[in-house]
């Protein structure tokens, strides 16, 4: 793949979990794609990843990927990434967020992601109940 | 035009002197404007400031190993992911997993991003390490 392909593969691929579309996810990868999170340290394949998405996405009213910064490699790519998201009582926080991700024939075989969840209680406005001002 | 083989060199050579406690080499592998970002904070640490925390560290900590190094170079810079073990005076050995995304020129590191999950900080710092945590943060 080019730098170009990998570089549009990638931001397609994060434009579809924005959008919540499972099933341009379950296009993107690979049927041998592995998903490994520093915050769990353990893998999962594409397709547990995909069956948990639909839950976590009840989490928040809106996410969005934003100041992506997107470096290509042979085989691959590293995205640097805000993830901001907005709870469904208003609240919006944020996460940042890098992923290395390797790739194929136009699909995303593996997904290394790395975050911080000692900010996941701020991310989700934890003890919150209205909307901030 | 790329030079992995350059990039890559820089990569292996900063992290196995931060192994060898070889400080000078350290020193060499940032640029004079080096800056380098942690996830845990959000923020930039200047140079000098990073470079006193490498060097505590390297004072302090019996060992600092780099586990299971995966590099890869794009077009000015490289990302490692590993897994980093220290041993504490105590003998505890810590261990966390990190992603190091560097951008480079003229063969050094000019600014560096460190993404690690500060939700396990104990099993990096260890029952002792917790204790100084608490007490500064008291």
């Amino acid at each position: 793949m080019t730098d170009g392909e990998i570089r549009e593969l990638c931001n397609r691929f994060f434009d579809a979990y924005q959008d919540r579309r499972i099933d341009a996810l379950a296009e993107i990868y690979a049927p041998d794609c592995s998903v490994w999170h520093n915050v769990f340290g353990r893998e999962t394949t594409g397709a547990e990843n995909l069956a948990a998405l639909p839950k976590s996405y009840e989490g928040q009213r809106r996410r969005s990927y934003d100041d992506r910064t997107i470096n290509t490699f042979e085989g691959g790519f590293v995205i640097q990434y805000t993830l901001a998201g907005v709870q469904h009582n208003g609240h919006r926080g944020a996460l940042w967020i890098c992923i290395v991700g390797l790739c194929r024939d136009g699909k995303i075989t593996r997904i290394d992601e790395y975050m911080d969840s000692s900010k996941f209680a701020a991310w989700a406005g934890a003890g919150r109940k209205g909307r901030e001002a | 035009m790329r030079r992995d083989s350059e990039t890559l060199a820089l990569c292996d050579r900063f992290f196995d002197a931060i192994e060898q406690k070889d400080f000078a080499t350290v020193e060499r592998c940032y640029a004079p404007e080096a800056i380098v970002w942690h996830s845990h904070d959000c923020l930039y640490q200047a140079r000098e400031s990073n470079l006193e925390t490498l060097r505590d560290g390297m004072n302090r900590l019996k060992k600092m190993r780099y586990r299971n190094r995966r590099i890869h170079v794009f077009e000015g810079g490289f990302v490692q992911q590993h897994t980093l073990f220290v041993t504490h005076p105590d003998d505890f050995v810590g261990q966390m997993d990190v992603c190091f995304v560097a951008y480079t020129r003229d063969g050094m590191i000019s600014r560096a991003y460190e993404y690690f999950d500060a939700g396990q900080i104990e099993k990096f710092l260890g029952p002792a390490g917790r204790g100084a945590r608490v007490s500064r943060e008291g």
